[in-house]
């Protein structure tokens, strides 16, 4: 055959060939090395509570004891126990509350907002969205100090009428505060439904002589169904797992849900009763497992619903005409009544001896709960521990799980699949189940007990948490980035760490940094898991405020919740501030 | 000297075998390209040559350094192989600036800084960039774009050049400025280069060699005349453009051997074997309508040349010649001559030489 050696070296042009960089057999050694340290790290954090509690489930005696014998007999008592039957009963009819609540509250927001010329919508959608920034614990707190039996507007309505208008402790109270706090996941996921619906359908119902409300109920409901049931399906687990609303609402009056069950029989006897708790966490897990595997069956259907049309159309929203006041004045009592007050009125506590509207605050002003707050260094230190976990956990975190992404997404590791699957397991551990099985694993792990009492088992708790809200985010913003781009790397001489680092994480930026916040905002509001892996030292405020609330002193809580929103605060503008100025980020 | 060697290459996914052991062996300095439609796995070869895609089995070297082995389970990481491959989207990293782009693999190499710029300017001068060091991706156009992903390849003065449809994003004009430059390039640098295209003009205007691919084979591979002149198979000679395929039977001959060919309705023809075959044949023959000489119904025929008679169904108008569609027996053959012939009958003269007989 032809074969034409072309003389090279006849001009100035690079000639010759160059070695390929040295040390790759490192570069592949030290990738081999990270992808499968990324997996066994991921593996322990996952397993570390989760081993424990099936574990301890199955033992007639606390797991820290030797000689136990392993039987079913802890699901046999649990079953027969009267109390925990309740709970369950109880937690269930709470779910199908609350979930009712949040879901007629979250659609109505995300029709109106998304599909009507209702006014003030920049507003409302801020009000909309702003209980998401709230930790559970402080909005409970303030719904309490408001509407609580003592609280502002409780007493203010028997002056009134002489009665108490209302009573929040009960199914009807926590389903209320609940289910209001849990709106924004339903208004998150249906308004982003209901701003990719095809206006020309609601026209055509217009067309033919429909009303706007009409057409919103008929028409534009209706496309929103698989969005719908997802977010319900949420709140639904959302209400399962959360420990503050049934604490502040419910175990006053002798109401036990699934999670104070765990609480109480976990921390509060004297000597806990291990198999029991272990049983019933076992249980809770499953429970939420169930219920995630029957979302993301769901979640595959939906795509099918999915009305985005190529050609970018801006949504024509329906003319509510005469309608609009009157439907802005319900959006605002509801503002009112669910955010604002509970708010004002946390503040107004924190800023007050007591908080009555048989005194002008202003006659009880004073700055004691902020002194005692900042004065005590326990408390003190729960304010500086959490800022710490919030922002070095969530950093280390952050970078942990981008680890996770690229091994799943971008490596030819034999268990990638596995690792994602491993990264996803965590959502189906509530708080409080978590931090159970971190306590008991300390127990049980001989290395762990350096850990207990510090606030990094805190942050490996919460981390542990966090890495499905993490890698979501990560990992759609990896599969945006083209594969050729780690590929030519790869063949210019890049090892698969050296492309990750140099290529991929610098092209994710954004997606880390949300990825940051995300988990910051997460570790500042967590408290269910750490209630049981705490010890003087390693307070955050979340427990800080659940002993200062058992001790009735609401005026200390009040102060550590204004300061815990006023964190939030600060960092979100932050946050925003860096996205603003810095397109790169 | 071989450059190149791939031998028995296979690559199975799951099911489904995309590559059905391909064999390659390239010298030093050749330009070879993989021609073939979409789908055929030009570029499955491609990466696993360079180590972006691991094959199921067979055998890769270059340079007499085994890449691959499918018994001793041999694999090189692509990193290692020190090959420069220009991907079809270009694969620029868009957080870097072109210079940035070019000084990555020199920095992996630990190239001084001071070279390293040197070096830069060289490629970028190379490429006639020279004014755009310091731009980002986003603001080159494509063209510029893709002249860039090349200079990031011979920055580093690979082993190897491999290109992947370097070409196929940019418009007709730019595309073929393009390819005169890579080709004087390749030249100048005398570097062993793997073209993938599914462009017959580009493989057949740039090649030392082509590899015809179907379906993850190797159909024919040779110079770009005879694969022009005489391609191998029916759908090699489809690919690079003949046409008029006429079923024919044939005595058996040697490749390149003149033999008789029988139309299915009697007529005899002679025609080149394209390739050495056992016995009588069922097979085709093709002549390209630029060969095929209209005459007068009834005119006689130059003695040795091949003749046929049919009827002018239509004809088209193609600026400088005409284009017919002449009806012969059952078939329906296409001819071009700038003589103007009105519909009706008419004789069709061509040479054995231009004629050519195919097994299937
Ligand atoms: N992951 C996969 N699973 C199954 N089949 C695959 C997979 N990846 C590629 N293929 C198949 O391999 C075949 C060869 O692909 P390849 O990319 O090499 O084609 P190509 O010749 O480069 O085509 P094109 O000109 O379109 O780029 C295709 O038919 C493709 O469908
Ligand atoms: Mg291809």
């Amino acid at each position: 055959m032809n074969a034409p050696a072309f003389p090279s070296g006849n001009t100035t042009a690079p000639s010759g060939t160059m070695a390929a960089p040295s040390g790759t057999n490192r570069q592949l050694t030290l990738a081999i090395g990270i992808q499968w340290l990324t997996a066994i790290a991921t593996l322990v954090l996952v397993l570390a509570p989760l081993g424990p509690i099936l574990w301890q489930s199955l033992l007639d005696r606390p797991l820290y004891q030797p000689n136990a014998v392993l039987s079913f007999d802890n699901f046999a008592r649990l079953l027969s126990d009267a109390g925990f039957l309740r709970a369950v009963a109880t937690s269930f009819e709470l779910a199908f509350a609350a979930t009712a609540i949040a879901c007629a509250t979250g659609v109505g927001l995300a029709l109106f907002l998304e599909r009507t010329d209702l006014p003030a919508r920049g507003a409302f959608r801020l009000f909309a969205l702003a209980p998401m920034y709230m930790s559970q614990l402080v909005n409970a707190f303030a719904w309490y100090l408001i509407y609580g039996p003592a609280g502002y507007l409780t007493l203010f309505g028997e002056m009134l009428v002489g009665v108490p208008p209302w009573d929040m402790y009960g199914i009807g109270g926590m389903a209320i505060v609940a289910g209001t706090s849990m709106t924004p996941l339903v208004y998150l996921f249906c308004s982003s439904s209901a701003r990719m619906a095809d206006a020309t359908l609601e026209d055509a119902a217009r067309s033919v002589g429909a009303g706007p409300l009409r057409v919103l109920w008929s028409v534009s409901l209706p496309l929103m169904r698989p969005s719908i049931i997802y977010a319900a399906l949420l709140v639904f687990i959302g209400t399962l797992e959360t420990l503050a609303v049934p604490l502040v609402f419910g175990r006053p009056v002798g109401l036990e849900s699934f999670t104070t069950f765990l609480f109480s029989r976990g921390l509060g006897a004297i000597t806990p009763d291990y198999g029991l708790v272990g049983a019933a966490a076992v249980l809770l897990l499953v429970l939420v497992a169930v219920l995630l595997a029957v979302q993301s069956v769901l979640l595959k259907g939906a795509g099918r619903f999915v009305t985005v049309r190529g050609k970018a159309q801006r949504p024509r929203r329906i003319a509510l005409g005469a309608l609009r006041r009157p439907v802005a004045t319900v959006f605002w009592v509801y503002f009112v009544l669910t955010l604002m007050l509970p708010l004002l009125a946390i503040i107004a506590r924190s800023f007050t001896t007591f908080l009555t509207p048989l005194l002008s605050p202003l006659k009880v002003l004073t700055t004691d709960n902020y002194a005692l707050v900042l004065g005590h260094p326990a408390y003190l230190r729960s304010i500086t521990n959490s800022v710490i976990v919030a922002s070095v956990g969530a950093l280390v975190a952050t970078l942990g799980i981008a680890v996770i992404a690229l091994v799943a997404k971008r490596s030819a590791f034999r268990f990638a699949k596995g690792l994602e699957y491993l990264a996803m397991f965590p959502r189906a551990m509530p708080g409080i189940v978590a931090g159970i099985g971190f306590f008991w694993a300390m127990l049980l792990l001989p290395f762990a007990h350096w850990l207990q009492g510090t606030i990094w088992i805190l942050m490996i708790a919460f981390a542990m948490r966090g890495i499905p809200t993490a890698y979501g985010a990560i990992a759609a913003a990896l599969v945006q980035v083209g594969t050729e781009l780690d590929q030519s790397a790869r063949s210019v001489g890049a090892g698969w760490w050296k492309t990750c680092t140099a290529i991929v994480l610098p092209l994710i930026r954004p997606a880390l940094f949300s990825a940051f916040t995300l988990l910051f905002l997460g570790f500042l509001k967590e408290y269910a898991s750490a209630v049981f892996l705490y010890a003087p030292g390693s307070e955050i405020i979340g427990t800080t405020m659940l002993s200062l609330w058992s001790n009735g002193d609401t005026g200390a809580v009040a102060a550590l919740s204004v300061i815990q929103i006023a964190i939030t605060g600060v960092f979100v503008s932050l946050a925003h501030f860096v996205t603003r100025t810095n397109r790169d980020v | 000297m071989s450059d190149v060697l791939i031998q028995r290459l296979t690559k199975r996914h799951g099911e489904v075998t995309v590559l059905h052991g391909i064999d390659l062996d390239v010298p030093r300095g050749e330009f070879l390209t993989l021609l073939g439609p979409s789908g055929c796995g030009k570029s499955t070869t491609l990466f696993a040559l360079a180590g972006l895609d691991k094959p199921s089995g067979g055998h890769i070297a270059v340079g007499g350094r085994t890449f691959y082995d499918g018994e001793d389970g041999t694999f090189v990481a692509p990193e290692e192989r020190n090959l420069g491959l220009v991907f079809q989207s270009y694969a620029l990293w868009p957080h870097m600036t072109v210079a940035k782009n070019l000084a990555f693999p020199l920095t992996l190499r630990k190239v001084p800084k001071a070279e390293q710029r040197s070096r830069i300017a060289e490629a970028l001068e190379l490429v006639d960039l020279g004014d755009y060091a310091d731009r980002f991706p986003h603001e080159l156009s494509g063209g510029q774009q893709q002249r860039v992903a090349l200079a990031r390849t011979l920055v580093f003065r690979p082993s190897l050049l491999l290109l992947d449809e370097p070409l196929s994003n940019l418009d007709a004009k730019l595309r073929i400025k393009s390819r005169a430059l890579l080709k004087s390039l390749q030249r100048q640098l005398g570097l062993t280069t793997l073209y993938v295209t599914h462009d017959q003009e580009e493989a057949l205007a740039m090649s030392d060699r082509i590899a015809v691919m179907e379906k993850g084979r190797i159909v024919q591979i040779d110079r770009p005349e005879a694969i022009y002149n005489r391609p191998a198979t029916r759908f090699v000679a489809d690919f690079v453009g003949a046409g008029n395929f006429l079923p024919v039977r044939a005595s058996r001959g040697r490749q390149g051997e003149i033999v008789e060919a029988r139309l299915d309705h009697g007529e005899v023809l002679r025609a080149v074997r394209s390739a050495a075959t056992g016995s009588d044949t069922q097979g085709f023959m093709t002549v390209r309508p630029q060969y095929l000489r209209l005459a007068p119904a009834g005119s006689a025929v130059a003695a040795g040349n091949n003749r046929l008679d049919g009827m002018i169904e239509e004809r088209t108008f193609l600026g400088v010649r005409n284009g017919y569609a002449i009806r012969v027996g059952d078939h329906l053959v296409t001819a071009e001559s700038e003589d103007r012939f009105e519909t009706g009958p008419v004789t069709l003269a061509f040479r054995p030489e231009d004629t050519l007989l195919l097994d299937h």
